[in-house]
């Protein structure tokens, strides 16, 4: 049971700029390909005119990444599109552990008075045993 | 000859038991131990697995990250060989070094494949003008680890 983290992505264009050529190629090349191969992402491509084109990218934890896609050739655009799809809403900070677990310890946690011997059953010069 | 404080070792002798008596006890245990799983009379168990060049103490459900990339894609069910060690309440079963396949199996799926932080790398030398600034990404992906099963298979 496996859960793809994307929800949206917005590809954001406009028809006449020079910067977004390859965006215009992505559309009419690969953007099919991108969507059939990930069927649970949806792909919204509104072409406007504005600034630079940009990919918007929304998760289902709320999170939303804007990356520019001016100037990229269309495999930049679907490498990027491929990252975007695999990665989780998380934000990418320093994670300090690279493990989580819920259950840490099974067999009980290791504690300074496990695998020693109690005060009634150890013999020495000075305890008697009872 | 006169018993010193040099004639015996200072440690408590230990006797070891007959060799074909401990292969009766031997064989005890192992029944024991697979009688317990044929019945199914374990709660969660743990296994350390190496994985990636690092070894990792997992249990079922549990997120491990590793700092490559896997050629599996997102969502697929791989299943882990080299495993060293599993483990459940009551017993253990320890591989020298590794356990058999028949034994133990591991599951795990792919969960993302991101990339980590961006981290900076930045050489500099003072006075001699000389500065550079690359900013490092590398691709990770995050595995959880669905189920770890045995067999009773011992000998």
């Amino acid at each position: 049971r496996y859960v793809r983290q994307l929800q949206r992505l917005q590809l954001l264009f406009s028809p006449t700029a020079a910067d977004a050529r390859g965006a215009r190629q992505f559309v009419e090349e690969a953007a099919l390909d991108f969507a059939r191969r990930h069927p649970d992402v949806v792909l919204y491509v509104s072409p406007r005119s504005g600034p630079a084109p940009t990919l918007v990218a929304e998760y289902l934890n709320g999170t939303v990444r804007e990356e520019l896609i001016a100037s990229k050739t269309s495999e930049e655009i679907v490498q990027l599109a491929t990252k975007l799809a695999g990665q989780s809403g998380l934000d990418i900070i320093r994670i300090r552990k690279p493990f989580h677990t819920d259950n840490p310890s099974i067999q009980g946690q290791w504690h300074p008075l496990t695998n020693k011997p109690s005060a009634l059953t150890i013999q020495g010069p000075r305890l008697q045993p009872q | 000859v006169a018993k010193t404080s040099l004639t015996s070792p200072p440690w408590p002798e230990v006797k070891l038991p007959d060799p074909v008596e401990e292969a009766k006890y031997h064989a005890e245990v192992v029944q024991k131990v697979n009688k317990m799983i044929a019945t199914g009379q374990y709660g969660r168990l743990f296994a350390v697995v190496h994985f990636a060049s690092k070894q990792w103490k997992i249990t079922s459900e549990d997120l491990i990250m590793m700092d490559n990339v896997l050629e599996a894609e997102c969502g697929d069910r791989i299943r882990m060989e080299k495993v060293l060690l599993v483990g459940a309440d009551d017993f253990t079963l320890i591989g020298r070094p590794l356990l058999g396949k028949e034994l133990v199996r591991v599951e795990a799926t792919v969960v993302e494949k991101t990339e980590s932080w961006p981290k900076i790398n930045m050489r500099f030398w003072k006075r001699h003008n000389y500065q550079r600034k690359k900013i490092i990404r590398n691709p990770q992906t995050v595995l959880r680890i669905n189920t770890i099963e045995i067999f009773p298979g011992l000998s």
